[in-house]
């Protein structure tokens, strides 16, 4: 009897978890956008000069955040609205596979494995790793890292490169950003790593550091849509390019870019 | 020194303490809810219903022995492949409630069994049915054995909403890694704040329930 009973149970939860198998429907989300003429996005929450909660008024503020807005109106036309959802590394690719948000603009790289499970649009910004050290390190580029204990951030691209280019590095990995700064200054680590944008901002609240050895990757930021949504993927090309042309890119490269020390940010300027 | 004062500016401390409303909505609504269903879920499993019982006692065991952070993450990421969307601070509740009435069913469960066996075989001599014997003279005894376990169950449903950070539920704890993310400087200032606001809710909590047992005692 006893046995009967755990078997009907157990089968039960088989059928459940088969049933939600049903995966992403293959409507348009370009049509429902347009159609809701909001999109909503993706952003990310705690990076600075990227996406951060602006303490005094609870909104997301960052390049990418004025990028969806520019991108929006681009797309949608003067009256349409872009709706903002906070995201972290981990939690992005989930929210944009159940349709939470329409697309995500979150410091997202575009790499072959995130490319079988989402789709991207062509880069809207190119970021490159570098390393954040102390004055005195004796750190100066990545081939002095075999044997150091290097630090980054879970979900982000900047460990899986670290594993490639110094395979000797220990590695451990942070919820954000700010731990991973803090676990450098308590010298749990040696260096820190991730792309160099978001390294100089550390770098200006931190005099004792700074960034080193040029950038060892190329890191194209995307804009990402579910797999498939090529029809979105492209609209968002499109509106990337008009804003190159019309020269607000410029603008919100400078707008963000212009004011942190040792960034060369005038080599991020596109026509 | 400068970083403290500045990561503990008023703008800063008023944003964490929105996170902090956040939390006790929450704790709030999650203790109400898994008050009331976990209660009946314990009384169901005392009661040896014949199969409702077993499946009962079957699910709680499944949930009670699951990470927290797991039942979170499906129901915010699960849930949607069953047509069921929630935006995160419902996501939130539910989570908080499927696993606190589970425990608390436990309890619930436990407190009755501590009641003498006695007490409903007397209540039942006098006429009483057993749901009339349960109500009036066992749960009432059962109820106040209980208050000091179920309180302490309330004050780490607190801490655990700590844990709906990684669905960005805009709680205490979100709203401080927000802080920080403006400075990496203010990360030990913010672990301070929070240290010392979640210190004041949960004490706060236990005062008044030990104030309620010895009033009921």
């Amino acid at each position: 009897m006893k046995k009967k009973f755990w078997l009907i149970s157990l089968m039960a939860c088989i059928f459940l978890v088969s049933g939600c198998g049903k995966s992403t429907n293959n409507q348009s989300v370009l049509k429902d956008v347009q159609q809701a003429n909001t999109i909503t996005w993706g952003v990310k929450g705690d990076v600075k000069l990227f996406g951060l909660i602006d303490v005094h008024d609870g909104q997301q503020k960052g390049f990418d955040v004025d990028m969806a807005k520019h991108i929006t109106k681009h797309i949608l036309g003067p009256k349409g609205r872009a709706e903002f959802v906070t995201t972290t590394s981990q939690s992005r690719i989930p929210l944009l596979k159940n349709r939470n948000v329409d697309a995500v603009i979150a410091t997202m790289t575009i790499t072959p494995e995130r490319k079988k499970v989402i789709s991207f649009s062509k880069s809207y910004f190119d970021a490159g790793q570098s390393l954040l050290v102390p004055k005195n390190s004796k750190i100066k580029s990545t081939k002095d890292l075999s044997g150091k204990t290097v630090i980054g951030v879970v979900g982000a691209n900047s460990v899986q490169n670290i594993k490639k280019v110094a395979p000797k590095a220990k590695i451990i990995e942070l919820q954000d950003y700010a731990q991973a700064m803090n676990a450098l200054k308590s010298k749990q680590g040696d260096a820190l790593t991730t792309d160099n944008g978001i390294l100089f901002g550390l770098a200006v609240q931190n005099p004792g550091y700074e960034v080193r050895g040029g950038t060892f990757t190329v890191e194209p930021y995307g804009v990402a849509v579910d797999k498939g949504q090529t029809a979105f993927a492209e609209a968002v090309d499109k509106a990337v390019l008009e804003m190159q042309h019309n020269g607000e890119y410029n603008r919100l490269i400078k707008k963000w870019f212009g004011d942190v020390p040792g960034f060369k940010y005038k080599e991020l300027y596109r026509q | 020194m400068q970083n403290w004062i500045n990561a503990l500016s008023w703008l800063n401390l008023r944003f964490l303490l929105m996170g902090l409303w956040v939390t006790i909505y929450i704790s709030v609504i999650s203790v109400i809810l898994s008050f009331i269903i976990g209660s009946i879920l314990g009384i169901i499993r005392y009661s040896k219903i014949k199969w409702i019982s077993k499946i009962v006692g079957f699910i709680i065991d499944i949930i009670r022995n699951v990470p927290l952070l797991l039942i979170i993450f499906f129901t915010y990421f699960g849930l949607p492949n069953f047509g069921l969307r929630p935006e995160t601070i419902p996501a939130a509740i539910i989570a908080m409630t499927v696993f606190e009435s589970s425990m608390i069913a436990e309890i619930v469960r436990s407190g009755i069994q501590s009641v003498s066996e006695g007490q409903m075989e007397g209540a039942r001599s006098t006429g009483m049915s057993f749901v009339q014997a349960l109500w009036h003279v066992v749960l009432p005894q059962a109820y106040k054995n209980m208050i000091p376990t179920i309180i302490s169950q309330f004050v780490s449903l607190i801490k655990d909403t700590s844990l709906a950070t990684i669905i960005v539920v805009p709680e205490m704890m979100q709203h401080a890694q927000v802080i920080y993310g403006q400075n990496a400087n203010y990360i030990l200032p913010m672990f301070a704040a929070l240290a010392v606001l979640y210190f004041i809710v949960c004490f706060t909590l236990s005062v008044i329930g030990n104030a309620i047992g010895r009033h009921l005692s």
